[in-house]
């Protein structure tokens, strides 16, 4: 298949690693014998979002993430209309706030959001920081990865990741994190998600096949690093969270 | 009364503690609980310098004492790291009089950046030093803004800001505070200047004020260099203390046209923390000549570099903190540019902090591990728990993957190396990591 991935203001987005989430998937949707092209979006430049397989934003300050809704509030409509059709997007760290209703920043001062989703983030002064161990409904073994942020989200109806047993979710210490609907995925989570958690990296792929009606490859190369990188990483933290 | 038994049980705490070899924060603690307004009461000598920054700051410190000793000034340093306020606390105290009057003409103290507006609550230092903000220990550090909005109530109008004009975002300090009372340092373009960013990551691209589009005339490295927003004009400002010329390859830094000064460690970060001393010295009054003397060819105490063998291999070990990319990259541009015979690298990350747990490894994305594709580098050698997330970051090098072996046992790669090889070795690594190589049987210290 011809692939398009649109990758929204690498440089602006860009904390914790983030282009490797965007990396890794071209890498392994290339592996499958797939063509992908990757579009890049900075500030008033055009995107055709009706044409793309996957979206993606990054995590950034609270000052470049506002900057960045404020350019991006002009894709809302397009990108609600697909997430509605179907489209696999990812909004990771502090881009995944853009998805909802609003951000409030230290300050006080609200910002709109697209409202792609109904939740709301309220940014402090304080950070919530720490490794994350957790489970989603998507699939059996644990998610993990860092979390790194000051924002308290509130209505999140589908998280990504129903519990944790170690760090901070949406709006509580071992709460619910981030936001899961459709083929739309969502979570402050770093590390960055998708090289940690080769799962996630698969659900993601799946979901992409499926929109596009496509059944995945029976022959799936293997990626012994990363699921190395992942068995060690579980491993470790889960170690920590027994011990508790 | 109180002041009084702060400084005794301080002075007597700081005492034992030498005695059984226990940290210097433990007596400043128990003052400030006898008289949490200790600081205030206690007279300070008549300049207190303030060093802070993500990168090159224990350096500055150590440069900035030899200079003003050397101008025969008696200086207090807190030399043991204890950077947060019960270090200062006890370092106040211990060199205080009965009556708490401080015994020095210098209070100098390196800052950690996230607990400098909780040192300075009461006293201000007289002149403020701050070399850079960057990506440092993210996972504490939120990321740099987050720090420079922590930092910002540490600087009271009434210090003296020296600050590092090419570095975007540490230069807005200046936003705000009363001009006369900026003193700005930096580098003019030169030979090691690029037009084109270096780096992972382009923290320069925006402007830290207004997340405006930034132009560049040039870089020196990352994002540090002649920046200008495009939107609201925030720009590097003129310097009065500056690198007029550089030229590593002979390891000669001029400053301000006439000072030349020969760099026992040729790197561009060397340049810089040499400039902040400087700038900071000449504030406090002393002469170009003397510090000309005693910064030629200085060789830092707390050098982060050791020598070692191991087998028929001569090692250097560059010591890096794991979570800086910055600090990364300047070992793999040491490796790089220094040397041009074979060698084999050690990359290890088994640990990522020494003081903390945890198994986050995005910081390895910030690095540019590409640095070692080049000729002489000949095998790498990655190692410990965390070998797997290295190998599949350097997946995304364009180093060609039978250059590099996966070693989550250290000692297993020590032990192959020891058996194997001739080639000069490298090794890249943090405090928290490096003593489990070099505490290994097979590796013997040298003196550099």
């Amino acid at each position: 298949m011809e692939l398009k991935i649109i990758h929204f203001y690498p440089d602006l987005m860009s904390l914790y690693g983030s282009y490797a989430n965007a990396a890794l998937l071209r890498r392994h949707l290339e592996d499958l014998g797939n063509t992908v092209t990757v579009e890049t979006v900075d500030y008033g430049q055009t995107a055709d979002i009706a044409g793309a397989d996957f979206l993606y934003m990054g995590a950034g300050t609270e000052r470049s993430q506002k900057a960045a809704l404020e350019d991006f509030r002009r894709f809302g409509g397009d990108v609600k209309a697909a997430a509605a059709d179907g489209t696999a997007m990812l909004f990771a760290g502090t881009a995944m706030e853009l998805l909802g209703a609003s951000v409030t920043d230290c300050d006080g001062k609200v910002y709109e959001g697209i409202g792609l989703a109904g939740f709301t983030s309220v940014q402090g002064k304080q950070r919530f920081v720490g490794d994350v161990y957790a489970t989603t409904p998507l699939y059996g073994p644990a998610v993990v990865g860092y979390m790194n942020k000051c924002a308290v989200i509130s209505g999140v109806e589908t998280p990504l990741l129903s519990s944790l047993n170690m760090g901070f979710g949406n709006e509580t210490e071992k709460g619910p994190e981030g936001y899961h609907a459709n083929n739309v995925f969502a979570s402050e989570l770093t590390g960055p998600l998708l090289v940690k958690n080769p799962l996630m990296l698969g659900a993601v792929i799946a979901a992409i096949y499926r929109r596009r009606g496509t059944a995945l490859p029976e022959d799936i190369p293997a990626y012994p690093y990363e699921e190395q990188g992942y068995a060690i990483t579980e491993q470790q933290l889960r170690l920590r969270w027994d011990k508790k | 009364m109180r002041k009084f038994l702060a400084i005794l049980v301080c002075k007597a705490g700081r005492f034992v503690g030498k005695l059984v070899g226990k940290g210097s924060s433990l007596p400043g603690k128990y003052a400030l609980k006898i008289c949490p307004d200790i600081l205030s009461r206690v007279e300070l000598p008549p300049h207190i310098i303030a060093v802070t920054g993500s990168n090159g700051k224990t350096s500055t410190v150590e440069m900035i004492a030899a200079i003003l000793r050397a101008s025969g000034k008696t200086v207090v340093y807190n030399e043991e790291g204890s950077n947060q306020i019960e270090g200062v606390t006890t370092m106040v105290l211990t060199h205080a009089t009965m009556g708490g009057r401080m015994k020095a003409d210098v209070l100098l103290i390196e800052s950690d950046e996230r607990y400098a507006a909780r040192s300075f609550r009461f006293f201000h230092p007289t002149e403020f030093v701050v070399s850079n903000l960057y990506r440092d220990q993210l996972t504490r550090n939120g990321h740099p803004e987050w720090v420079f909005d922590a930092l910002r109530p540490a600087m009271a109008p009434e210090t003296e800001l020296i600050l590092n004009a090419d570095d975007p975002l540490s230069s807005c300090f200046a936003e705000g505070h009363d001009p006369k009372k900026v003193k700005w340092f930096g580098m003019d373009e030169c030979s090691i200047s690029t037009k084109e960013p270096s780096g992972m990551y382009r923290d320069g691209a925006y402007c830290p004020i207004c997340k405006g589009h930034m132009e560049y005339d040039y870089y020196h490295y990352n994002q540090i260099g002649a920046y200008r927003c495009t939107k609201c004009g925030h720009q590097k400002p003129a310097t009065n203390y500056t690198a007029t010329a550089v030229d590593l390859d002979r390891g000669v830094l001029t400053i301000d046209g006439g000072v030349e000064i020969a760099l026992a460690f040729r790197s561009i970060y060397n340049v810089y923390n040499i400039l902040a001393a400087y700038a900071a010295c000449r504030e406090c009054g002393v002469d170009s000549g003397i510090i000309q003397k005693v910064i030629s060819n200085y060789i830092l105490k707390n050098g982060r570099m050791q020598k070692f063998t191991l087998g028929q291999h001569h090692g250097t070990l560059l010591t890096s903190k794991h979570e800086n990319s910055v600090a990364y990259d300047t070992n793999l541009r040491y490796i790089r540019e220094e040397t041009h015979d074979p060698c084999a690298v050690m990359v290890i990350v088994d640990a990522v902090s020494r003081k903390y747990f945890t198994s986050e490894t995005s910081w390895l994305w910030d690095i540019n591990f590409d640095l070692l594709n080049c000729g002489h580098v000949e095998k790498i050698l990655l190692c410990g728990r965390y070998a797997n997330d290295l190998a599949v970051r350097f997946g995304f090098t364009g180093i060609p993957e039978g250059k590099w072996e996966l070693y989550p046992d250290i000692r297993e790669a020590a032990a192959l190396l020891e058996s194997r090889g001739d080639e000069d070795l490298y090794v890249v690594t943090c405090f928290s990591d490096r003593d489990k190589l070099l505490d290994l049987p097979a590796v013997k210290k040298e003196a550099l």
